[in-house]
């Protein structure tokens, strides 16, 4: 039987990776917008760099979905 | 602040600015004409196409060159609109504010015609084109000032109080050297806080100073200027020079010894001129190479915190000097100059 602890830990996993990608994103989208102003041609690079941060939300995905299968 | 927008897209200006090779490549241009087609492949195109129509020629190089930085100054400008950085972006524009006034004092002294005059001003400050305009059609140097003084423009009042001396002597560097003093006061006041950027803006401006004082020093000792006339002319705000060490460079009384003194400063360099040069001194090597220091001085805030609005200052002082290496490179295939003569009046950066 689990409490409490469990969901709000998931949850914890959960929100602290999708806002460092927030803020990741925010800072990237930002500049590449800046990037893609002034040289289009950059544009393939700058959506792949756009979504490297992707990877932090899907690893706290992963981690708050472990703390419930396994702690279960 | 984060200037991510910003600086990405300075960033992706200063790629475009020509390098040493293509400046070299414009250099081996053996005519005029045969720089305008070199430079159509240069991202001055589009302002080339546009001034060639009306002036042919030298005049339509320089029209383009000017109306480029213009544009630049401009664009930048307003990527930085309603910014906390854009007070540091107005030190540099309103540096144009002070050249396009002491351009047209000089033009009403020496009643050069409106249109020379007008081929000079660079509207990226304060003053637009329509108020550069207006200023041009007074006829005389005190019309300008008593115009300035209607638009309640702050630079009329260092003109204000300069005015009189100016009428007792007659000399217009005392006009020019009023706005100076204000400019820098003013710049100076802008960057006095703690933050990193700040120190280094603050300490490029304070440079900037001590050049222009070793520079009018140089040429005082030149002239044999008087020491009482002298000292108030030189400015305040220097990085390594406060008013104690000016009264003692003054005090120097030559151009030898106020290089010699230089040795135990950042500006050293400038004794290595004296020892190639073997005491020939031109005072106009020595601008050359105090105005090559500071550019390259300039230029490096652009390779610092990619973050700060540094890069934007950087770049401004690179793009600057592109501008002034092309219209070195203009005006010399105009005049038959050769390219050693020429590459040694350019700076790269």
């Amino acid at each position: 039987m689990t409490g409490w602890e469990v969901p709000i830990g998931a949850a914890i996993a959960f929100v602290g990776g999708a806002i460092a990608t927030g803020i990741a994103q925010s800072k990237i989208g930002a500049a590449g917008a800046g990037a893609v102003a002034e040289r289009p041609e950059s544009g393939g690079t700058i959506i792949i760099l756009e979504a490297l941060p992707e990877t932090l939300v899907i690893l706290g995905f992963v981690v708050a979905a472990m703390i419930i299968i396994m702690v279960e | 602040m984060d200037n991510g927008y910003v600086n990405a897209r300075i960033k992706g200006m200063y790629s475009r600015l020509l390098d040493k090779k293509a400046l070299s490549n414009l250099i081996l241009k053996p005519d005029i004409s045969s720089l305008i087609t070199a430079l159509e492949e240069t991202p001055y195109r589009e302002d080339l196409e546009r001034a060639l129509v009306g002036k042919p020629g030298l005049y339509g190089i320089e029209e383009a060159l000017r109306q480029n930085l213009i544009r630049t100054i401009k664009k930048i400008s307003e990527f930085l609109q309603g910014e906390k950085s854009e007070r540091y972006i107005l030190i540099f524009s309103s540096r144009w504010d002070v050249h396009n006034l002491k351009t047209i004092l000089r033009g009403k002294r020496i009643k050069v015609p409106t249109m020379q005059i007008r081929e000079n001003l660079v509207p990226s400050g304060e003053f637009d084109e329509s108020l550069l305009s207006e200023l041009l059609k007074q006829s005389d140097i005190k019309s300008v000032i008593d115009l300035l003084a209607t638009w309640e423009v702050a630079y009329a009042t260092p003109l204000i109080q300069a005015f009189p001396e100016y009428n007792a002597h007659g000399d217009l560097f005392i006009l020019e050297n009023a706005l100076d003093h204000y400019y820098y006061e003013q710049a100076l006041s802008l960057v006095n806080g703690k933050s990193t950027e700040e120190r280094k803006i603050r300490e490029i401006i304070g440079t900037e100073i001590d050049l222009i004082n070793i520079k009018s020093l140089l040429m005082m000792f030149r002239d044999h200027v008087d020491l009482q006339d002298a000292e108030p002319m030189l400015l305040d705000g220097g990085k390594i020079f406060d008013r104690k060490i000016l009264r003692l460079l003054l005090e120097l009384g030559s151009a030898e010894s106020l290089v010699e003194y230089m040795d135990e400063t950042p500006y050293r360099f400038l004794s290595d001129l004296r020892t190639t040069e073997e005491d020939t001194l031109k005072i106009s090597a020595y601008q050359h190479l105090l105005d090559e220091y500071l550019i390259r001085q300039a230029v490096r805030l652009y390779r610092g915190d990619p973050f700060s609005v540094t890069v934007v200052i950087g770049y401004l002082w690179a793009k600057y000097t592109e501008v002034m290496n092309l219209r070195i490179i203009a005006r010399c295939k105009n005049a038959l100059i050769s390219p050693e003569d020429m590459e040694a009046e350019m700076v790269y950066v």
